[in-house]
């Protein structure tokens, strides 16, 4: 937690050492990681030189876990302790599963968090969280062996068209692992930036994602170095698992499969996969399924996907309007995911834009390698770098009014980060809570959007009704996260917020697992964390006083110099000490001391960005 | 001092103004989040992220409004002469609010007959009617004493077609879905 180094953009304050920092693909069937290492960004492969890990885990009985090949090896054996496909659970709740449930293995029940739980055989229950935190934590792993040390942070991609809910619970796997989140980045923004400073080309580009459970489809400018998200759309429940579903589906029905046998659905869709990956190159093949042989064609099956890929077409076709974008003005269109390799979604895609598709980068590596470079960016090791991702948020954030409509407050495609005020009033005398509840999507009934949140206001001060202003600020984060605050502006008394995520766990949830996960070794974490807090308040005292040193005298008056210089004495005093708290709570005075000061100089530089250019313009 | 009482024309170097250059504005903008976003502040502490976020929000707030002519005119008379138009709405135009009622009888006809390009047509012809509206209020505003009740009439018609504007857009929406 430094403060107030306000260091020129893009620079770092130790500009010899280099930092690890890795950008992790966390895909619905396969993830990767990879790094930025002398200049190049690459993945990085296993000890048998496979790249990519099968997001599958197979839980063993002994509370070991394995991930990748070996667990998807599992799969036919033991299915009901091995789980695929997680990324589809994220931040959904059961009621989302009606599609998949019949091709999973898994039993499927409601959770504490809202969001499904997977039943293994053992009866023990993982949550989506828990799961994918431990695919993240076998690739951080690779990471820390390959690099030769701890990863200083990681960018993690999330499809752009995922709601705030399936963000969240991304960046609290990441969280459980361990890992610290440099940034949450869009999938089709991280293959723009591995195309744009590829090839160095500029215009509209479309990125065409089509992954294994997910779709997105993302309208960017890229110009010098800027890349500028003018809309995204999609599907976060949409990829090349339907169309295995699909074929899946067409196999029980050739081979009468009861419909309650799990394992005959679990072997239709290893089949359908098979059967769909050998006709991307030849035109028929011979199918052994149970009971029934028989042979399969490409036009077959494009008969059974065809209506797939036309849904992904129209939401490309209402994107392009919400960017403002005609289809003869989109300069390059880059295919990313491995269900761009079926050869009729490549002909369709060509169709509807009317210029060939981009498959230069591997589509299955260019999202893991454009996060490694903006991690590389974002952990300070490139230096003079202007490249700048702007992002959008994919889908209308609103509050639910009277009548159980959505007020949409912030619309989907605004630039991110935003903020967004509303005022309510009380409608009782003597009324000191109120609940907000917050939604996403683009419907107008409440019931038909997705719910994100419920939160509950307390602590207004009791007034007579309507007398009361209560401001809600529904402020998104660059990562897409929303935050809310709350404040009673007549009596400037801020309320309480309690959030309770619809599908996500509570802060508490996390910190509990956080905790039993550390248990054994309590001692040791205090002893850390003493050393962290020591470190963290030298930094503090640091950086607090080379700023005052630039340019304190300037922007501050005399009082407030002093106080940010008196409680600089007391931090240096008290991280002398022992105590956690007191160093948290010393820093804690520091930072609210220097906030005002801390933000002139921010405004200071971010004056001199215009000013530094005009010159050039003329 | 504080920057935070610098208004959106202040924040983009520009005077209090109803023309923009919107070619400009966009480069000016990608100039300053260079310097204020957060992804520019990623190896800050806490305290700077945070900072560069609300300083972000506000440039992207501050675009958002001088990018589009109505909410810049709102913004404009609210800034130099206080005067507040985005709460309530008069005009006092029987010819204009009848050709305006045509219009939305228009877009429901076609919104309910899902005729996608009849609403484009239709979109067109108010697009052309709204720059019209956009170029009286420029000239409005350049005259060297504002006309007030002029301009707030002035903003609140072009408002009025903004706003089926946007209806026509939702309208579409609901044809793709």
């Amino acid at each position: 937690m430094a403060l107030l180094q306000i260091s020129e953009p893009g620079q770092s304050t130790e500009p010899h050492q280099h930092k690890l920092a890795a950008g992790i693909d966390l895909g619905t069937t396969n993830s990767l990681i990879a790094t930025v290492r002398s200049g190049k960004a690459e993945t990085l492969a296993d000890a048998n030189g496979k790249h990519t890990v099968p997001s599958v885990v197979h839980y063993m009985s002994d509370d070991n876990f394995e991930v990748g090949h070996k667990a998807k090896e599992q799969q036919a054996i033991e299915p009901g302790n091995v789980i695929s496909s997680i990324k589809r659970l994220m931040g959904r709740g059961l009621a989302d599963m009606d599609k998949i449930k019949e091709f999973s293995a898994n039993q499927l029940i409601e959770s504490e968090s809202g969001m499904p739980g997977v039943v293994l055989d053992n009866q023990v229950e993982k949550n989506p969280v828990e799961v994918s935190s431990d695919i993240l934590r076998t690739l951080a792993e690779r990471a820390e062996q390959t690099l030769g040390g701890e990863l200083g942070g990681v960018v993690i991609t999330v499809p752009a068209y995922f709601d705030e809910a399936q963000r969240q619970a991304t960046k609290d796997a990441a969280q459980l692992a361990g890992l610290k989140v440099l940034r949450l980045l869009n999938e089709p923004t991280a293959a723009a930036v591995a195309y744009g400073l590829d090839t160095g080309s500029e215009g509209i580009h479309a990125i065409y994602d089509l992954g294994g459970g997910t779709f997105d489809i993302s309208i960017l400018r890229l110009q010098k170095g800027v890349f500028e998200v003018l809309a995204t759309g999609g599907d976060s429940a949409l990829g090349g698992d339907d169309f295995d579903r699909a074929i899946a589906h067409y196999l029980v029905e050739q081979a009468n499969v009861d419909s309650d046998d799990r394992r005959a659905h679990q072997l239709a869709m290893i089949k359908a996969r098979d059967i769909k990956e050998a006709l991307t190159d030849t035109d028929t093949v011979e199918v052994n399924f149970l009971d029934w042989n028989g042979q399969m064609s490409r036009t077959q099956i494009e008969e059974i996907i065809a209506p797939i890929v036309d849904k992904t077409l129209l939401s490309c076709r209402r994107t392009l309007k919400d960017a403002g974008i005609k289809v003869d003005e989109v300069d390059k269109v880059v295919m990313v995911g491995g269900s761009t390799r079926v050869p009729l979604v490549r002909e369709k895609v060509e169709k509807h834009f009317k210029v060939p598709p981009l498959t230069d980068i591997d589509p299955d590596k260019v999202v893991a390698i454009g996060a490694a470079i903006q991690a590389n960016v974002l952990i300070g090791n490139k230096s003079d770098d202007d490249m700048l991702l702007l992002d959008v948020i994919p889908l209308s954030l609103g509050v639910e009014t009277m009548g159980g409509l959505a007020e949409k407050i912030i619309p989907r495609n605004t630039p991110i980060p935003i903020a967004k005020a509303q005022e309510f009033t009380t409608f009782k005398d003597g009324q000191t809570a109120m609940a907000i509840h917050v939604v996403q999507g683009e419907r107008e009934l409440v019931d038909d959007c997705r719910s994100l949140a419920r939160f509950e206001l307390r602590g207004i001060p009791p007034m007579v009704a309507g007398a009361a202003r209560i401001k809600v600020t529904y402020q998104v984060d660059a990562d897409g996260l929303l935050q809310v605050l709350a404040e009673e502006t007549t009596s400037g008394v801020k309320a309480d917020i309690t959030v309770k995520p619809s599908y996500g766990l509570s802060d508490d949830q996390i910190t509990n697992m956080l905790q039993s996960s550390f248990s054994h070794a309590e001692g040791d974490m205090e002893a850390r964390m003493l050393r962290e807090q020591k470190v963290e308040a030298a930094r503090v005292i640091e950086a607090v006083s080379a700023a005052l040193n630039e340019n304190g005298k300037e922007l501050l008056s005399e009082e407030e110099y002093a106080a940010i210089q008196s409680s600089l004495e007391q931090l240096n005093q008290t991280s002398q000490g022992d105590s956690i708290e007191a160093i948290e709570n010393a820093i804690e005075i520091v930072e609210k001391n220097s906030n005002e000061f801390a933000s002139r100089r921010m405004d200071a530089s971010i004056a001199k960005a215009l000013v530094g250019h005009e010159v050039d313009e003329i | 001092m504080a920057e935070a009482q610098r208004n959106y024309f202040e924040l983009f170097g520009l005077e209090p103004n109803f023309f923009v250059d919107q070619k400009e504005l966009s480069s000016k903008l990608k100039r300053l989040l260079q310097s204020a976003h957060p992804d520019r502040h990623a190896q800050g502490g806490s305290q700077q992220q945070m900072l560069a976020m609300q300083k972000t929000t506000r440039l992207n707030d501050a675009f958002a409004v001088l990018k589009h002519p109505v909410k810049r005119a709102q913004y404009l008379l609210q800034v130099v002469k206080g005067i507040d138009t985005t709460k309530d709405h008069t005009v006092n135009d029987p010819e204009f609010l009848m050709q305006q009622l045509e219009l939305r009888e228009e877009l429901d006809t076609l919104a309910q007959q899902k005729d996608a390009a009849g609403l484009m047509t239709l979109a067109d012809k108010i697009e052309a009617m709204a720059e019209e509206q956009e170029a009286s209020l420029g000239q409005r505003f350049e005259q060297e004493d504002w006309d007030l009740e002029a301009l707030k009439v002035s903003i609140y018609k072009l408002q009025f077609l903004h706003k089926t504007l946007n209806d026509i857009e939702l309208a579409e929406d609901k044809i793709l879905d």
